[in-house]
């Protein structure tokens, strides 16, 4: 049903163009967050240009200023100077610190390239990169995040671009009806029947429906939901603004929700959801 | 400490559990929390939901991959490798 809704003829138009990117969200100053963490409040969740987008010249010039040392390690990730590095080489320090990301790495890698080959290659290539560029990774910031940023650029440049999927880049600008994410007016006795039917969801099926959302409402949530990382810090991995990463962790989540309830309801599973009119 | 009632409490439902919303903001949800079982049964429900997502995806390298990035820092610290792939 939700693929139904997603194969709309309007999604094909939007699919056609890369989405601009839209205000300061490249490099959002990591420190203060308050400016773009408290609006929360008047931001409108459908909104993908959101909330980080006008008025706020002052928060696109520190965005520019490159203080953030994460960003800018990354940002240097594709012509790593390691010699120019006058302290220390750290790199000593890297399978001890990096190594036990394996995991947790291989597991994105595998919700990104959806098979255990490319999966593999890409945490490879990721090992490799950061590597080369540990020497300007600021030892105690946080070293999973910086992993996950190297990770997700290498796969955006090397293994996206090979993928007969089609870049959903204007997924962000769909209306939540297009999406089918309108609130349901559902009541609380369904909505536990809906919570214990996804309780005893079979990981499968919750693999098969995260594979099946666009790729980036699956990254955001992933981020979310499985490795954790605050809002900010997704917005630094994803290169978009703080309110683009919520649009896209809600209604992925809801789109999710979605095809677990079909997939509950065909194999019988009473959920009893009464689904919001489209 | 207010009750922020269920409009506002299922808007940021999703931040308050993240723990992205200020500390009076959390008070004021975590009040109505108490107060409204619909607003509860829907925390639960994105709970349940954050939880099958982690479950579902819980994964262990294949033991070789290790083996394999460890042998390629290695060739790149003996020279054997060019430090940098060239990007695709």
């Amino acid at each position: 049903m939700v693929q139904a809704v997603l194969e709309r003829p309007g999604l094909a138009d939007a699919t056609g163009t890369e989405r601009a990117p839209t205000g300061p969200g490249r490099a959002q100053p990591l420190e203060l967050d308050w400016a773009s963490m408290i609006p929360i409040d008047d931001a409108p969740v459908s909104g993908s240009a959101g909330i980080n987008a006008p008025s706020d010249v002052s928060a696109d010039e520190t965005g520019t200023e490159t203080t953030d040392a994460r960003s800018v390690a990354v940002a240097d990730v594709e012509t790593p100077s390691v010699e120019a590095e006058p302290v220390a080489d750290p790199r000593p320090l890297f399978e001890e610190q990096a190594l036990p990301f394996i995991d947790q790495l291989y597991g994105a890698a595998m919700r990104m390239t959806k098979n255990p080959s490319d999966a593999q290659d890409l945490v490879q290539e990721t090992f490799v990169k950061a590597y080369a560029a540990f020497g300007q990774f600021q030892q105690g910031t946080n070293l999973k995040a910086w992993l996950y940023r190297i990770l997700t650029n290498t796969y955006i440049n090397q293994y996206r671009k090979k993928q007969r999927e089609p870049y959903q880049g204007t997924i962000d600008d769909l209306e939540d009806w297009q999406l089918g994410g309108a609130e349901s007016t559902t009541a609380t006795s369904s909505r536990s029947a809906e919570a214990e039917a996804i309780d005893r969801m079979p990981d499968s099926a919750v693999k098969d429906a995260l594979q099946a959302i666009p790729e980036d409402f699956r990254l955001a949530v992933y981020l979310a939901d499985v490795e954790g990382f605050a809002y900010q810090e997704i917005a630094d991995i994803m290169k978009t603004p703080i309110g683009t990463v919520m649009s896209r962790l809600h209604r992925g989540r809801r789109l999710l929700r979605d095809l677990l309830a079909d997939y509950a309801r065909e194999r019988g599973i009473e959920t009893t959801r009464v689904r919001s009119a489209r | 400490m207010s009750d922020c009632g269920c409009d506002k409490a299922k808007r940021d439902l999703e931040e308050f559990l993240r723990d992205e919303v200020c500390r009076t903001e959390a008070a004021d949800i975590r009040t109505h929390l108490e107060h409204c079982e619909s607003c509860r049964s829907e925390a639960a429900l994105s709970v349940t939901l954050t939880e099958a997502v982690q479950r579902a995806c819980k994964e262990t390298a294949p033991a070789d991959l290790r083996d394999q990035v460890l042998e390629r820092l290695r060739a790149i610290k003996a020279g054997h490798e060019t430090e940098s792939t060239p990007a695709v």
